[in-house]
């Protein structure tokens, strides 16, 4: 499945990076996210409460950030398994200056799901993404103001 | 685990006290713990209609309720229709009319029914076509369901 | 012939037990002391088991044991193969490649189950089955069918160098001479996707070992009980006389439940010798997309040669079958496929070319229809294009192609799912048409009523298709009937049933042959302890089969009464009549015996038994017909498509079958309206929707969606004619699949005629209402829609 959008933050550019490139602030941004930790150059592990529709239940997995090109652009590539399926993606993120000192996110991404989360909730899985996003986007952007 | 709850409840007339988890399903109850193997379970999440009982005489779907939720109240399931032996009108019906094949879904329709033919003495078609719409039959294509509610309808009127 | 019960619409003797909740159902079965199954299933279609940590999951309070395939050491052991490769059919290539009781090493569909969980109740042995992790090396998957094909595709089976699972060409006359001769060749490719059978029960299986009396007893929700004995006493190392299986009553059956040899069947029965406990599996909704077989998925290229004034000189058919992850019911479904290709049209130069294809989608077994829908949608498809380009008349070219009257039996040249060619025992095609065409006014509608309602803006369109099918296949069935001394009549036969009306349509026959009320035949199907000869319910074949099987135990119980009546009575036996269950002098009606006091006459307590004779009023008769009967019928449908919404309506709905003797109406109708109900399901709200990655993202019933009272057209409106088969006794075809055989193709065919001025050309199966309106868009934008009506 395709998931694909932009963003705009009320922040510049290196702020918004500094952000998103920090596992505490991306752990509360995050829905559902119970924990996140670095665990290597780039490798976070952590856990995620999701539900989708009637299916809900904790993914454990890994975040591995790459094609890292500081402030403008990485990769994240996201594999996560739990008792309702599991779920793997990969998407890259591009940030641009906007006027007023705001940054536009632009990502775009694929992502697979499998098991009891794909056979029961997938009807619900776009719309479900969609909203995380929004929430998780949402909540960066006000941890910029702070 | 979990803690057991208390449930006292009448069903087709008969007190039953019993200690349930509270996770336990009022289909699961009925069928396993109470051996009242009539209500049927088809998908388990409220779509098929086969485990519809009258809860305080109206139609619920026993896969989605809780055992612990019927504690003080009363649940009729498709034993407690009529017998063998004297059928309830809309049972006999369903004979005479060739309303059911595999009978699976059958207690699921029968108690659906038995309310709306008492709100709806005389249904049109389509009432009767909206009254069973939640109720799924793989093996009659409904036809002979609404001819039999017709059928039930006239001899409950009469 | 006159019946007296025969033929009756005869209410059935089963349904007070189902009325009132009193009816067995296998997960009904409680025994104590039993314990209860859950499975760990994969979450990949395709994928290496890299590790299975059941650890936690064995400590779970509550759990008895937990096995893996390497649990199970030597005794893990694929299923048996169900059905061989037809014997008769040279050059056919097929590997066989059967599902293990647990994946081992390898995942090859997604719900494949992996881990099996005992404990004291399912509600724990799910809670620890969510405590087992399975590591996956996830494998690219083989989804769709072409690129299966392909030379770059990846393999489901990692032994075989490609994913041909069969290959098979069968041929009538020589189709390349056909085509030289024809003055118009057309040439279609077409594709048509899976449903689910969706038997409002899913499966289970109780099973329990008895140390002390060394008796294993099954309860399955099978369609074949009796294989079902004999490979688990093999499978076990005990004798059949150790093993007895009951299908008790069952909620529908459609097919899949007839797979014989579920990973299940194979596991519960051995776990409970191995446990020495009684154990219980009831498959929840879920597991019943992934772990049930499903059936339809085809891609055929079809070529048909005509001459200009519509004569069907051949037709060339080039398919793909999608067979799943395992092929263990061999190629039925793609013979009924070729056998129906051409459909009741007499096409005397056929080229059929079959491959069956491995992918990692769960396995595919007959469906109501079996292989059936998909020829005659094909076959009827080109009839439609072939009309169109010749400018005739639909229904006239068909007419002209059908098989005549005097042709039969008439031999297709086509190895049918028996192994033997496919004759057509009996028919009269025209009459059935022309009732149906009378039935639905067709003439009526086509020169009125549609100028009328389309002139008013709305899009009507009329579908008739006439179709065959072959039913009543062997090897054989067989049946016991005893009279009791309370004048009761037992009746044991080895065929399952699924809501047939088995317990009443046999009583009939028993009825007529007796003369006792059918209420007081009592009918035990599907109980290896009460009768072990016989295969199951399949094939349209229980009414044909084990029918002619009751009539023909009947008349010899029948010949014994009257032998032990006419002594007692003092009268030759061709004065004596059998009539509300007594013997009587057809003269004097007065000197008369009961069947009971003749059936304790027939089992004295002194006295010796005369040789030569047996004692008591019983007897057992085998039926095994050489070639099946095939039945004939024509569906005819009026439907109004809504332009805003794609939603249809079906306005009128005309059946006529010549199923030969129709043993019960009632049932019939029944048959027919369940049939329909299915083959509207799978035209328009029935598809199993797989990812790329082999996941199935609608398996609920929120989901998928079977057709409820509201989809249904209000009034099925059912015809009959009859030709009786020659093949049996009775002279009855079966008709049990017949209701679902030709709706998709019917439903196309009225559906582009409602939407003529689209010139819509539909080359699938399943739609939706969703489909349908992407294929009109994507026609024309601009001529679609609301301003094209302006």
């Amino acid at each position: 499945m395709k998931i694909e959008g932009e963003y705009t933050f009320t922040g510049p550019r290196e702020k918004v990076w500094e952000i998103i490139r920090d596992p505490e602030i991306l752990a509360t941004a995050l829905p559902g996210t119970k924990k996140l930790e670095l665990v290597g150059e780039n490798e976070y592990e952590g856990e995620m409460q999701v539900r989708i529709g009637p299916v809900a239940g904790v993914f454990g997995g890994k975040l591995i950030v790459s094609n890292e090109v500081a402030p403008e652009s990485l990769t994240l590539t996201v594999e996560g398994v739990g008792k309702v399926g599991f779920l793997k993606g990969s998407g890259d993120i591009v940030l641009r200056d906007q006027d007023g000192n705001s940054t536009l996110m632009k990502y775009s991404g694929e992502v697979q799901i499998g098991g009891k989360v794909a056979s029961v909730g997938q009807r619900l899985f776009d719309a479900v993404s969609k909203s995380m996003i929004r929430q998780g986007l949402g909540k960066l952007n006000e941890a910029l103001r702070v | 685990m979990s803690d057991l709850f208390n449930v006292n409840v009448t069903v087709n007339g008969t007190l039953y006290e019993r200690e349930v988890e509270p996770r336990i399903l009022l289909s699961d109850f009925l069928r396993h713990d109470l051996g009242l193997t009539g209500t049927h379970v088809g998908c388990e999440h409220g779509v098929c209609g086969a485990c519809t009982v009258l809860f305080d005489g109206n139609p619920v779907r026993s896969c989605l309720m809780f055992a612990v939720q019927t504690n003080g109240h009363e649940v009729t399931t498709v034993e407690g229709l009529g017998d063998i032996d004297d059928l309830h009108p809309i049972q006999q019906a369903f004979w005479e009319a060739h309303a059911l094949q595999c009978g699976f879904c059958t207690p699921g329709f029968l108690t659906t029914l038995v309310p709306f033919l008492e709100e709806n003495p005389d249904p049109s078609e389509e009432e009767i076509r909206n009254a069973i719409s939640g109720n799924l039959c793989r093996c009659t294509g409904y036809q002979h369901i609404v001819e039999a509610v017709q059928l039930a309808a006239e001899k409950m009127r009469a | 012939m006159t019946y007296k019960f025969i033929g009756k619409r005869i209410k059935r003797n089963e349904d007070p037990r189902l009325l009132t909740g009193q009816a067995l159902f296998v997960d009904d079965v409680d025994i104590p002391g039993m314990l209860h199954v859950a499975f760990v299933r994969s979450d990949y279609a395709h994928a290496r088991i890299l590790n299975i940590e059941t650890e936690a999951a064995r400590q779970h309070p509550g759990v008895v044991a937990v096995y893996t395939a390497e649990d199970m050491g030597d005794e893990w052991a694929p299923g048996p193969p169900l059905v061989s490769p037809p014997p008769t059919l040279a050059g056919v290539i097929f590997n066989s490649r059967r599902q293990s009781p647990l994946a081992k090493g390898k995942v090859y569909h997604a719900g494949e189950a992996i881990v099996a969980i005992v404990a004291e109740s399912r509600y724990i042995a799910e809670d620890a089955a969510d405590e087992v992790r399975v590591d996956y090396e996830p494998l690219p998957v083989v989804v769709d069918l072409e690129k299966a094909m392909g030379p770059d595709s990846p393999r489901v089976h990692d032994d075989l160098d490609t994913n041909l699972a069969a290959h098979m060409f069968q041929k009538k006359g020589d189709y390349e001479v056909a085509r030289a001769q024809a003055d118009l060749i057309i040439k279609k490719k077409f594709f048509l996707d899976r449903g689910a059978a969706v038997a409002m029960e899913n499966r289970g299986v109780v099973a329990h070992w008895d140390e002390k009396s060394q008796q294993m007893t099954i309860w399955d929700t099978t369609q074949a009980p009796i294989p079902i004995r004999n490979g688990t006493a093999a499978r076990l190392g005990l004798s059949q006389k150790q093993v007895r299986v009951i299908a008790p009553f069952l909620g529908g059956g459609f097919g899949p439940k007839a797979m014989m040899f579920y990973p299940e069947e194979m596991l519960i029965p051995w776990l409970s010798m191995k446990l020495c406990r009684p154990i219980k599996w009831i498959e929840d909704r879920r597991e019943n997309f992934y772990a049930t077989t499903s059936e339809r998925q085809q891609v055929h290229e079809v070529e048909i040669a005509l001459t200009n004034d519509g004569r069907v000189l051949g037709l060339k058919d080039d398919f793909l079958h999608d067979t799943g992850a395992f092929d263990p019911y061999g190629l039925t479904i793609p013979l009924n496929t070729q056998c129906h290709v051409t459909g009741p049209y007499d096409i005397q130069n056929i080229a059929s070319n079959c491959t069956a294809v491995f992918t990692n989608k769960p396995i595919v077994t007959p469906v109501r229809g079996a292989g059936r829908p998909q020829g005659v949608f094909i076959i009827e498809r080109m009839m439609d294009f072939a009309a169109r380009e010749l400018g005739m008349e639909p229904l006239e070219l068909r007419v002209k192609n059908l098989i005549p009257p005097e042709a039969f039996p008439y031999d297709k040249e086509i190895i049918d799912q028996a192994f033997a060619k496919l004759i057509l025992d009996s028919g009269n095609y025209l009459p059935v048409v022309e009732k149906a065409r009378e039935m639905i006014g067709y003439d009526q509608f086509i020169k009125e009523e549609q100028p009328r309602l389309r002139a008013e803006g709305k899009f009507v369109g009329i579908g008739i298709t006439p179709f065959i099918e072959t039913t009543g296949v062997g090897p054989y069935e067989g049946v016991r009937i005893q009279i009791e001394p309370s004048g009761k009549v037992n009746v044991a036969t080895g065929i399952g049933t699924q809501g047939q009306g088995h317990f009443t349509s046999f009583a009939q026959i028993v009825s007529e042959q007796l003369g006792v009320a059918v209420s007081d035949v009592s009918l035990v199907s599907g109980d290896t302890a009460e009768f072990h000869w016989g295969t199951g319910t399949f094939a349209s074949r229980g009414a044909v089969v084990a029918g002619s099987a009751t009539l023909a135990a009947a008349t010899s119980v029948r010949t014994k009464v009257l032998k032990l009546a006419s002594k007692v009575l003092e009268t030759p036996e061709e004065e004596l009549e059998l009539e509300d269950g007594v013997v009587r002098v057809a003269d004097l009606p007065h000197r008369s015996i009961s069947l009971g006091e003749l059936a304790a006459l027939a089992n004295p307590l002194r006295g010796a038994v005369e040789p030569g004779t047996e004692p008591g009023l019983e007897a057992t008769d085998y039926f095994g017909p050489a070639y099946g009967a095939t039945s004939f019928g024509v569906h005819a449908m009026i439907i109004e498509v809504d332009p805003e919404t794609m939603m249809i309506e079906f306005k009128r709905y005309i059946t006529v079958e010549d199923c030969g003797t129709v043993l019960n109406p009632l049932i019939l109708e029944g048959q027919i309206h369940g049939g329909v109900s299915m083959g509207i399901g799978n035209s328009y709200y029935e598809k199993m929707h797989w990812d790329e990655n082999g996941q199935l993202l609608n398996a609920s019933l929120a989901d998928y969606l079977i057709v409820t009272a509201h989809e249904m057209p209000n009034r099925i409106e059912v015809g009959h004619l009859e030709t009786r088969s020659p093949f049996n006794k009775l002279g009855t075809k079966g008709v049990g699949e017949a209701g679902a055989i030709p709706v998709t193709a019917c439903f196309t065919q009225a559906l582009e005629n409602a939407l003529e001025e689209y010139h819509l050309e539909i080359l699938e199966s399943p739609l939706s209402p969703n489909r349908l309106y992407e294929l009109l868009r994507n026609l024309t934008m601009s001529t679609y829609g609301r301003e094209a009506r302006k």
